[in-house]
């Protein structure tokens, strides 16, 4: 196996393939690259940087995989009740997760997705002003886009780990260790031909106003879960998206999950899932 | 690279040897398949490590924001088809928290940045380090052995990382390249 790692998506990302598939590497990290230019919140010339800098109500002109991954998370939104939430940036930059972009009067985002509009396959419209951040869903849709850049290369198999949210393709089954924050295995899994996401918000967790917050979930959602929660799923994209839901709603996680072929793996996640 | 993301991380391996616990180490490639992989047209590579004095690291933490390790630079110089110069390739490590990390940097002529190169990882709990029994189980992997995919290495998901320290390390040696070589 041929086995590379570099700095991406503010995390590392790792790629394995069988000897011989070098450039299906190459091509794989080159897809994840994309995502990281075109997605970044930090980056001022990404495509999240032009739709806060656009006037509320004025069509942006975005890439084809930015549309795709807006496209996803309005699905997910609507599905949810409004819990995955990409026009969480103003939040986030708010509890100290993210530096205020400049020239961006934070008082004034106060869209949510059901103020996104994907207008047409090329141009998306926020109808008032919102921060989008694409943390909880971009790193698994690099995944899927480094897969498919592989496939497309000529590798027949391989594994794409973006800090933890990674996807197998190709006949050969890889062991996971899924760990705690604190660095004990609470479970291992085979993945083949599928895709595997953790969160576990130990780390990333802020009190504030004697509340605890944590990335990607509604203010004032109650952290219902306190272990880390691991989502199997087709694609990469899907996972990384459920685990923010799962870490505030297990149930109804669990209940998209069904639709499209994925589920919860940890324990606490099953039990909730079988409640 | 851009300084990116709240994102949350994992990668590496973790051994048998701990069973449940915590440590894991992963070597991806040697400085030498680094050079090559970094600068595929370059016919050469010449050594130009050199030693910082006081006084040069000062600037280099006042340029960059951050401290090196040491004041060792491993550098190369990249020479193409008659001797031209193609860039430069950094090996460096940084200390993260919990992760010891060898990584490459490779700049261009005009010392811009081409690539980066993760050579190295391991995965350190505070003392750990300092203990040499704890160190002794990665020295056969570190030397370049084929690690076996699923036997020696395991993928890891759940952990927390992120590749803040490596950011920070590229722009030291930045820094650096601009006091060595006078630009970037």
């Amino acid at each position: 196996m041929i086995r590379r790692c570099r700095p991406l998506l503010g995390t590392f990302v790792e790629i394995a393939a069988p000897p011989g598939c070098a450039a299906a590497v190459e091509a794989g990290f080159a897809a994840v690259s994309q995502v990281h230019r075109l997605m970044s919140f930090h980056g001022e010339d990404s495509d999240l940087a032009r739709l806060r800098h656009a006037p509320a109500g004025a069509p942006v002109v975005l890439a084809s995989e930015t549309m795709t991954v807006l496209r996803l998370a309005l699905a997910l939104h609507r599905e949810s009740a409004g819990l995955f939430d990409i026009a969480v940036g103003a939040r986030l930059v708010r509890a100290g997760f993210l530096p205020l972009p400049a020239g961006i009067e934070l008082a004034a985002c106060t869209g949510s997705s059901a103020e996104l509009e994907l207008r047409d396959d090329c141009r998306a419209v926020c109808h008032r002003p919102m921060l989008l951040d694409l943390g909880g869903i971009a790193k698994g849709f690099a995944v899927d886009r480094a897969l498919a850049a592989m496939r497309a290369a000529g590798a027949e198999g391989g594994l794409i780990n973006a800090g933890g949210d990674m996807r197998a393709f190709g006949e050969h089954a890889f062991d996971v260790d899924i760990r705690s924050a604190r660095g004990h295995v609470e479970r291992r899994w085979s993945l083949r031909d599928q895709a595997l996401a953790s969160s576990d918000n130990a780390a990333s967790r802020r009190r504030r106003w004697g509340r605890t917050v944590t990335p990607h979930i509604g203010f004032g959602r109650p952290l219902r879960n306190r272990r880390v929660v691991t989502v199997v799923a087709p694609d990469c994209a899907t996972a990384d998206a459920l685990t923010k839901v799962a870490m505030a709603d297990a149930p109804l996680a669990a209940r998209m999950l069904r639709g499209r072929g994925g589920f919860l793996l940890s324990p606490a996640m099953e039990q909730a899932r079988a409640a | 690279m851009n300084r990116s993301l709240a994102w949350r991380v994992a990668l590496g391996v973790s051994t048998a040897i701990f069973g449940s616990s915590s440590g894991h180490a992963v070597t991806y490639m040697t400085a030498a398949e680094a050079r090559a992989t970094l600068v595929p047209d370059a016919q050469a590579f010449v050594d130009r490590s050199a030693t910082l004095s006081a006084d040069q690291r000062t600037a280099i933490r006042r340029a960059s924001g951050t401290s090196a390790r040491g004041p060792k630079v491993s550098v190369w110089e990249a020479r193409g088809t008659g001797g031209r110069l193609l860039g430069w390739v950094y090996v460096d490590q940084v200390l993260g928290k919990h992760e010891y990390i060898t990584y490459a940097v490779a700049l261009d002529a005009r010392g811009a940045v081409t690539g980066i190169e993760i050579l190295d990882y391991r995965e350190t709990y505070g003392d750990e380090i300092r203990n040499p029994r704890w160190r002794a189980q990665f020295r056969g992997k570190a030397l370049g052995a084929e690690l076996k995919l699923d036997r020696d290495i395991r993928n890891i998901s759940g952990a927390t990382l992120s590749c803040r320290h490596v950011t920070d390390g590229v722009k030291r040696l930045l820094a650096t390249h601009a006091l060595l070589f006078g630009r970037a």
